[in-house]
């Protein structure tokens, strides 16, 4: 066990070092930062002797050994937009994004598990059927217009809930309705077609026949061999929305997280927050990874490793 | 009691203990479009730190709503004592938020601080005539250019006085500390930045008494902040959203679009080919049909009435696609190519202007190419000196309010942007910018913008409005200059 969490973790620093390497190579392939942050109108010598305090006139290979020697000591440098630590902003608006991830996908697993296995228990039941359209509902539904009309429905026309910004529990509720719907719709599908399956297999007839209750076949039995699927899933939503995609929850309902700041900085051309990003993002997705992998083991002990 | 009803009464309890819907009687808010990244008031080009700080900080001139120059901090407009040298007075008894008088020292320290390249400020370029700053007595402040400079006033405008001994602090960037009508409260990133009015304020004593940001990216969800009472005040509200607004502020704004025609060579080296592609387009259209009529025609030139410069005699191209056709045939461009480039989601609706010029042109018989590019890359096509696209679409906002800036950059031959070279435009322009004489001043914009005109070197468009949303109960009339002065706005 040891052995092999340590060879995952040697992985997780290659892929974490290759993907940061990249994004170097990327930004400074394209586009150039100055011309963006200086008025359209400044002159052509003004660009560059800013390219030049900013230390973007040096070799490439200067760059990058002064890159690699920041990013050994998690020290990307300044933000160009912002002109303070890179790491110092992702580390401000990361709580905000896990937040925001954990409640929402926390939301749809905690919904999607009772609803999915009620449908799976009669499939082309009525509760089945509606299931099933409920999810593709869900799917279906943009989740920018979903956010807008939640925003319209409770806090324009009811007035029961602030329209966005953060700062009390209120302001939770419809980012986190937002983030959660699509997730809830892709994992009561899951749910359902993994419970259905396990349902159908000899152990759980075998274990009515000799007289346990329904409840604990569905309850414990299946619905322990029906979790890896589901914790793929579940780890999967979790990565996607720290990867960037709670960028449309966050823009939606100004939630200042990780993901704005993050398409504010390729708006901006900011090279040196976008590599402080995408090595915390890495690092973090690096991480949930090596926890599912433990949770796997955990939940069933055929997938243990030596 | 039925489920639906317990689920309202739980809502709404839930609501009464944590909902901060209701705004405060004194307090107006605000949502910019983003957040300040820093609060330092000489750093940024950034309109959410001016937006801020405009009612922190204060600046030598001042402009009157209309955009006349008048004198801010100064007790009289900038004198010259010779060419290259301005006199500054400064009004007496102004004082910094924490006491300490507004003097020389302090606005020679700010002159040098955003000059200095070791700043990196990124609006160094709006100051890059002066070399230096010193101060003669308590009250009197020479500034030093690096040759004639009639915009002085002007760019003065611009640079925000700082306090010495704060400005030595890092405080500066999180916690603002000027002379203006509000001093800073509060800052809290990611959800809001609080002001309050200045009581020991050296000018008329503003009347609200309390102003709070916020910061909601997402037109949409501005537009439903301010419905839902929330904000009192949203900027950058899109045309199409004014029906719904409870009040809609609209002045003359900054924003000109323009198409930049290449006098030097291709399809649009033929003069009649540049005017067939100026009658062409129905600019009224795009005003009434693009912006709902929030946009008014561009008279001719990259300049409003309220710039410095702008000539009152002259007046938009016609829409006159059959006189469009009768040129192109002449100079033997009809059916030809020509390339467009553009860029998309910089400017309110550049693509959609961009593709309604497109399409005129075809009309006309032009084969057009249009070309969007990501921004960054639609920069390294505008500022390529050595091949210059046919027209190039650009949207120029001069907030200096003087012709030289924007004429500097698209008009004069070798400007960042300028696909002209024309020696004698360039002449006039250069002479404009060292003229102390305003009179002749004046009158060599006057010269500049009409010879363009007469050559076409533009296709101009419009000059988009300035809209905000606003709440029924605030009182506010928007500025020509963009900036939002909250010691301007009063409650009904």
């Amino acid at each position: 066990m040891g052995r092999h969490l340590l060879s995952r973790l040697w992985h997780g620093l290659i892929v974490i070092f290759g993907v940061t390497v990249i994004v170097f190579v990327v930004t400074r392939m394209v586009g150039d930062p100055v011309a963006m942050m200086l008025p359209l109108e400044a002159t052509a010598e003004q660009r560059s002797a800013f390219e030049h305090e900013l230390g973007f006139d040096r070799p490439i290979a200067v760059q990058f050994g002064e890159f690699v020697a920041g990013a050994a000591r998690l020290d990307f440098g300044d933000s160009l937009w912002q002109r303070r630590p890179a790491m110092e902003i992702v580390l401000e608006k990361l709580p905000a994004t896990l937040l925001l991830t954990f409640l929402g996908i926390g939301l749809a697993i905690v919904l999607a598990i009772p609803i999915g296995i009620v449908a799976a228990l009669r499939p082309g039941g009525g509760a089945d059927q509606f299931t099933v359209s409920f999810s593709l509902a869900g799917l279906s539904i943009p989740q920018f217009w979903l956010g807008l009309i939640l925003i319209y429905l409770f806090a324009v026309r009811l007035h029961w809930l602030p329209t966005s910004g953060t700062g009390t529990p209120a302001h939770v509720v419809l980012p986190m309705i937002t983030m959660a719907l699509p997730a809830l719709a892709r994992l009561v599908m899951t749910v359902r077609s993994a419970m259905i399956d396990e349902l159908n297999q000899q152990y759980a007839r075998t274990a009515r026949a000799k007289g346990l209750s329904r409840f604990r076949v569905v309850g414990v039995h299946a619905l322990r061999n029906a979790l890896v699927p589901i914790l793929t899933l579940a780890g999967w939503e979790v990565i996607r929305a720290l990867a960037g995609y709670s960028v449309v929850v966050e823009t939606v309902f100004a939630w200042p997280g990780l993901g704005l700041a993050t398409m504010q900085a390729i708006e901006r051309h900011d090279l040196i927050l976008l590599q402080s990003v995408v090595f915390t993002v890495a690092a973090l997705v690096v991480v949930t990874n090596i926890a599912l992998d433990a949770i796997y083991q955990r939940v069933d002990p055929r997938m243990k490793l030596t | 009691m039925t489920v639906r009803s317990l689920v309202r009464i739980v809502l709404a309890v839930l609501c009464a203990a944590f909902c901060n819907t209701a705004a405060f009687a004194q307090q107006v808010t605000i949502a910019l479009g983003s957040e300040p990244t820093t609060l330092d008031p000489q750093v940024r080009e950034d309109g959410s730190e001016r937006a801020v700080n405009d009612n922190v900080y204060e600046t030598l001139t001042a402009r009157a709503p209309d955009g006349t120059l008048v004198p801010g901090l100064a007790a009289a407009m900038p004198a010259l004592v010779d060419p290259i040298t301005w006199e500054v007075k400064l009004r007496p008894g102004v004082r910094f938020h924490d006491g300490a008088p507004l003097d020389a020292a302090a606005v020679a320290y700010s002159i040098a601080r955003v000059i200095d390249p070791k700043f990196k400020s990124e609006q160094a370029s709006f100051f890059s005539t002066i070399t230096g700053a010193s101060k003669v007595d308590d009250l009197t402040v020479r500034i030093r250019t690096n040759g004639p400079d009639p915009i002085m006033a002007a760019r003065l405008y611009w640079l925000k006085i700082v306090s010495p001994a704060h400005a030595a602090t890092r405080q500066i960037a999180t916690a603002p500390m000027g002379t203006g009508p509000y001093r800073f409260v509060s800052w809290n990133r990611g959800r809001d930045i609080t002001l309050e009015a200045n009581k020991d304020y050296w000018g008329e004593k503003p009347r609200v008494q309390k102003v709070n940001y916020r910061f909601v990216s997402e037109p949409g969800t501005r537009l439903a902040g301010l419905m839902a009472g929330e904000f009192d005040l949203i900027t950058n509200l899109l045309p199409e959203f004014v029906e719904r607004v409870p009040k809609a502020a609209h002045v003359q704004g900054l924003e000109h679009p323009i198409v930049i025609l290449n006098a030097d060579a291709g399809i649009t080296k033929d003069v009649r080919v540049r005017k067939a592609l100026n009658l062409a387009v129905d600019k009224k259209a795009l005003a009434e049909g693009l912006f709902e009529g929030r946009a008014i025609v561009s008279p001719g030139q990259l300049l409003g009435s309220a710039h410095f410069g702008f000539n009152e005699k002259l007046s938009a191209w016609p829409y006159d696609p059959k006189q469009a056709k009768k040129l192109l045939e002449e100079a033997g461009a009809a059916g030809k190519k020509i390339q467009l480039v553009g860029t998309s989601g910089r400017w309110l609706k550049d693509r959609e202007v961009i593709e309604a010029v497109a399409a005129y042109w075809q009309d006309v018989g032009l084969k057009v190419d249009v070309k969007i590019y990501e921004f960054s890359e639609y920069l390294n096509r505008l500022f390529d000196r050595n091949t210059r696209a046919d027209a190039i679409f650009v949207v120029n906002s001069n907030e200096m309010m003087d012709a030289d800036r924007s004429l500097s950059a698209y008009y004069k031959a070798g400007g960042v942007g300028a696909s002209n070279t024309d020696a004698e435009l360039a002449r006039l322009i250069d002479s404009a910018r060292t003229e102390v004489d305003t009179g002749k001043r004046r009158a060599m914009y006057h010269q500049a913008v009409q010879r363009a005109w007469d050559n076409a070197y533009f296709v101009w468009l419009l000059n988009i409005e300035d809209v905000y949303g606003t709440s029924k109960r605030l009182q506010w009339t928007p500025r020509v200059d963009g900036k939002i002065l909250v010691k301007e706005m009063s409650f009904r």
